[in-house]
């Protein structure tokens, strides 16, 4: 019986850890932060760094030692001013070369952190982007010809919205039902598609689908890029964003894991005897 | 320290820069994922801003309270000054002939301009004329009566035990025994045993700014307006004035007479294991329990070099390389652990494996016992320079004395240290742009002690080396202080007065006298029945038939009763005794050469005044030249020989007759003073600063030829 409880526990542990967006926060900002003072301490000129630091904390002391003498406060100050230069120049380096990893993971949490499902029955917006050249290729009302064709289990709950200035038109509809669906989008004889996830589970989303923007495809969507010859250049989906609730307030995982992850890397840091 | 860098990500340097940059600059949110990277360089930065900051909101603020308070309290402290600046180098044991003799030689420029423009003359030392007392005199201005500094040893009337004389360190009074600990409570408590009061406290009450660095007798520091590093009579990290670790894989019972321990190291799968004797335990109930830490060495094939690691530090070391500073940290449990620093001499790979540690000194950047006035002054030097030698006689002369060093690695340690001393003093000169800025060098003294033998062609110590092989070690140190010298020069205008001066001279080390075999062949020290030699401390002397015995380098003492434990001498008999040994010692003659080896004996009553004359010996033996107390009798040894010829590396010595070996006296501005003394020194200080001198002192000032201001 006691076993039996203490595998329970374990497992719903496990099922916590796997599923609660704080104990993934707190996980993920423990490796991270480990893993940002291993790279810096591999990466950096760990030397450099420690002369950089104690000569910065020298120039303090010397402003407290020498308080009396004016000229040498002031020639402190503007020493500590230059050391710090210097010291940020050392830890510039370094920091470009962990950016690359924590970056890439980071893309990929927030798929998970970023935003929730739409909820049940929630109303959302759906965004069509069509590119300028094709709507000013056609007569007025070319936002007309674009079509919605949607699954059973998402309905729309008001007519399409059209913005000409923007070229964008705007859905609204609900989901019924959990679940991964696809809606597409038709327009010039072409059609795409775009997932929608409905529910309250943890759920990789992806915000917005787009033709092209490498850059900003690698950062904000979880999907296949728009084919080129497609006349929309992107669909996206209000999902709203996620709030990871400490002591009573809501907080993005971003800054929870920004302050999360320090406080680590300060305690590794100690522990490892790396300069930082 | 290491060095890393990443290898090997495939990609050329401007792809993956230009990549990165991209990747930071073009979407917004990366610089959100920047996280803790950035976030640890902004934080850090921003802090040491942050503080700054701060620290110039209050300086500033507070500047004109504190020029007021201090306008009201003292008035224009400077008003009355003749110079802005005094800078004072001190070169301990700098010789008066031999500085003449290399300047009549061309050797030393600058201190012919010295000479030229200013003043050369010898200054008269102390009695006797050893470091902690002459220091002593030129800090407080008066004679050792009044400092209560009269060698480095004093002794215990209680049981006839040396001990140090400069300062006293007791651990805390009270402990809590909690299973095999013993928990101590409170601070360790240190003593100042030096009295009287340093010239640079005159000028702080006055609101003169002084940089004082490694001035002998200066440990424990003390509060003044300004700042302070302790100098000789710093312990190392296990209370001793120095005690040096051979790490060997020789086997050996021998001890070392002074100054060093013999450690063994185990060689097991061409890895080495031994450790670092450290401090006793605080917490061990047992008095005497060693912590200690531990290194492993890894020889590189070919034997070369090796690498190291002692704690988490690792490090590379050639055979007659020296490590850095390395930190050892010797924990005792519960969170107690002493802070310490030494460097490492790889001596030997092959046959045998020897690691040379110097002694264990108090990290600077973290002393476990106050180095500094005020104390973050020592952290503040450490972290501007990195670590340095704080033990007060940090050349290791015990080692090279024993062998265990030879003469480069002592003089590449030497030199390490003043090199050091030199960076300091210019950080000090730039700090002290008003004021008074002294640092005293000891590489002087070290070095004249331990290559002496090498200036003269048949000293006992180089008789091996014939006299043409002979390295002009001592030449290079006075052409190494000149330079010194003329780049002190280069930072000073007319404003400044620059003095160099010397505690004392130097002359040759060739004989040791057994003063104490002196006294038992001449029935002033008896020993126990049966025995015609003793060892250490007195262990086989009868005081009950004792009259008189030395210990120390100068002072010799009677056995007196009432005063001493065993005392028989009565008070009536006491100065009839001292003229006899007077009578008797002065112009004794070495038998084997003829020459006199007692030039002066001197009655402590006509040469120190003061409330400390009961603490000196009973009479100052002054050795003649080419003479000095034997190391035994230093330490309390009675020895069958009364002469014998010196053979160790310290081959040169100042601790004989003071009118031999004076210092020296070189300063920017000419003075007029005839004869002058170290005692002279702060009240010439006082007075140029346009203070009043105290009533006490002993010294007279000297009067400045000519200076407009």
């Amino acid at each position: 019986m006691a076993i039996a409880g203490h595998a329970a526990a374990i497992a719903a542990f496990r099922f916590f850890l796997l599923t609660s967006p704080l104990a993934i926060v707190v996980v993920v900002s423990l490796v991270v932060g480990l893993l940002m003072v291993v790279l810096f301490g591999y990466t950096s000129d760990q030397k450099a760094i420690g002369v950089a630091k104690d000569e910065l904390k020298a120039y303090l002391l010397a402003v407290r030692l020498y308080r009396d003498q004016i000229p040498v406060v002031m020639g402190s100050y503007g020493k500590i001013l230059r050391g710090t230069g210097r010291y940020l120049k050392l830890a510039f380096k370094p920091l470009l070369y962990v950016i690359i990893p924590i970056i890439l993971l980071m893309v990929q949490i927030d798929r998970y952190l970023g935003q929730t499902p739409i909820p049940v029955n929630a109303p959302f917006l759906i965004t069509v982007h069509l590119s300028d050249q094709y709507v000013s290729s056609l007569t007025a009302d070319a936002l007309d010809s674009v079509t919605l064709d949607l699954p059973p289990e998402i309905t729309m709950t008001a007519p399409a919205l059209h913005i000409s200035a923007e070229s964008e038109i705007v859905w609204r509809l609900a989901g019924s039902k959990e679940g991964k669906y696809e809606v597409k989008v038709a327009a010039a004889g072409q059609s795409v598609a775009k997932s929608v996830c409905v529910g309250s589970d943890l759920a990789r989303i992806s915000t917005v689908r787009l033709r092209g923007h490498f850059w900003e495809r690698m950062f904000s969507s979880a999907e296949p890029a728009l084919p080129e010859t497609s006349p929309i250049e992107s669909v996206a989906i209000n999902y709203p964003d996620r709030n990871i609730e400490i002591a009573g307030y809501g907080v993005n995982w971003i800054w929870l894991f920004f302050i999360l992850s320090m406080v680590a890397g300060f305690i590794f840091k100690e522990l490892l005897g790396i300069q930082i | 320290m290491k060095r890393l860098r990443l290898v090997g990500t495939g990609r050329s340097p401007v792809t993956t820069r230009v990549l990165l940059i991209a990747l930071i600059f073009l979407p917004a949110l990366a610089l959100a994922y920047a996280g803790p990277g950035a976030g640890f360089a902004v934080l850090s930065s921003f802090w040491a801003i942050f503080v700054a900051f701060l620290y110039s909101v209050y300086a500033l603020m507070t500047w004109p309270i504190r020029q007021l308070f201090r306008f009201m309290r003292r008035r224009n402290a400077y008003g009355k000054a003749t110079f802005e600046r005094a800078v004072i180098l001190g070169f301990d044991g700098m010789d008066p002939e031999l500085a003449d003799r290399f300047m009549n030689e061309g050797r030393l420029p600058n201190l012919v301009k010295l000479r030229d423009k200013g003043t050369f003359s010898k200054l008269r030392t102390t009695f006797p004329p050893i470091s902690p007392v002459a220091w002593s005199t030129f800090m407080t201005g008066v004679n050792p009566g009044k400092h209560n500094i009269y060698d480095f040893l004093a002794r215990d009337t209680s049981n006839y035990l040396p001990f140090l004389s400069s300062a006293e360190i007791k651990g805390p009074k009270r402990h809590i025994k909690i299973g095999k600990y013993s928990i101590p409570f409170g601070k360790t408590q240190i003593k100042g045993m030096r009295k009287g009061t340093p010239f640079w406290h005159w000028l702080g009450n006055a609101g003169i700014f002084s940089s004082v660095i490694r001035v002998p007798v200066t440990f424990p520091p003390e509060k003044f307006q300004g700042v302070l590093l302790s100098g000789m009579c710093v312990p190392d990290l296990k209370g001793s004035q120095g005690t040096f670790c051979l790490c060997t894989t020789r086997a050996s019972s021998d001890k070392f007479r002074e100054g060093g321990v013999r450690v063994p190291i185990e060689r097991k799968n061409g890895v080495c294991r031994s450790y670092i004797p450290g401090p006793d335990s605080p917490l061990a109930e047992k008095a005497g329990t060693e912590l200690r830490v531990n290194f492993e060495i890894r020889p590189e094939p070919g034997l070369k070099s090796a690498r190291f690691a002692v704690g988490s530090e690792k490090f590379a070391l050639k055979v007659g390389e020296y490590s850095e500073w390395i930190p050892a940290e010797f924990k005792a449990g519960l969170g107690f652990t002493a802070h310490g620093i030494c460097r490492f001499y790889l001596k030997e790979l092959s046959p045998e494996v020897e690691v040379y540690v110097t002694p264990v000194n108090i990290d600077p950047g973290h002393p476990d016992l106050p180095i500094s006035h005020p104390v973050t002054y020592s952290i503040y030097l450490a972290k501007l320079f990195g670590a340095y030698a704080t033990l007060g006689l940090a050349e290791d002369t015990w080692a090279l004395n024993e062998h265990v060093l030879d003469d480069d690695a002592f003089l590449a340690q030497a030199y390490g240290n003043h090199e050091d001393r030199e960076r300091m003093l210019f950080d000090a000169l730039e700090k002290t742009k008003q004021g008074l800025c002294t640092c005293v060098f000891d590489t002087t003294d070290r070095v004249q002690h331990m290559f002496w033998r090498y200036l003269e062609e048949d000293h006992p110590a180089a008789r091996d080396v014939p006299h043409s092989q002979h390295p002009p070690v001592i030449q290079d140190l006075y052409e190494r202080m000149d330079r010194l010298i003329g780049r002190v020069m280069e930072k000073i205008d007319d404003d400044t007065l620059l003095l160099v001066i010397s505690d004392h001279g130097f002359k040759s080390f060739a004989r040791c006298m057994n003063l104490n075999a002196w006294l038992h062949q001449n029935g002033y020290l008896t020993l126990k029945d049966g025995k015609t030699e003793s060892g250490d401390w007195f262990e086989d002397v009868d005081w009950s038939r004792t009259r008189a015995y030395t210990m120390g380098l100068n002072g010799l003492y009677l056995n007196i009763k009432g005063r001493e434990k065993q005392g028989i001498v009565d008070a009536a008999e006491v100065e009839a005794l001292k003229a006899e040994l007077q009578q008797k010692l002065n112009g004794l003659v070495d038998p084997a050469s003829g020459t006199v080896g007692i030039t002066g004996v001197f009655i402590a009553d006509n040469v120190y005044r003061g409330p400390y004359t009961e603490n000196s010996p009973d009479l100052i033996v002054g050795y003649g030249a080419g003479y000095r107390a034997s190391w035994d009798s230093v330490m309390g040894k009675v020895t069958a020989r009364i002469f014998e010829d010196n053979i160790k590396a310290w081959s040169g010595d100042h601790c004989i007759d003071p009118r031999l070996v004076p210092g020296v006296l070189f300063s920017s501005h000419k003075f007029i003073a005839e004869k002058p003394a170290i005692v002279d020194v702060a009240p010439t200080i006082l007075k140029l600063f346009g203070l009043a001198l105290p009533a006490h002192f002993d010294g007279k000032p000297w009067n400045l030829a000519a200076k407009a201001r």
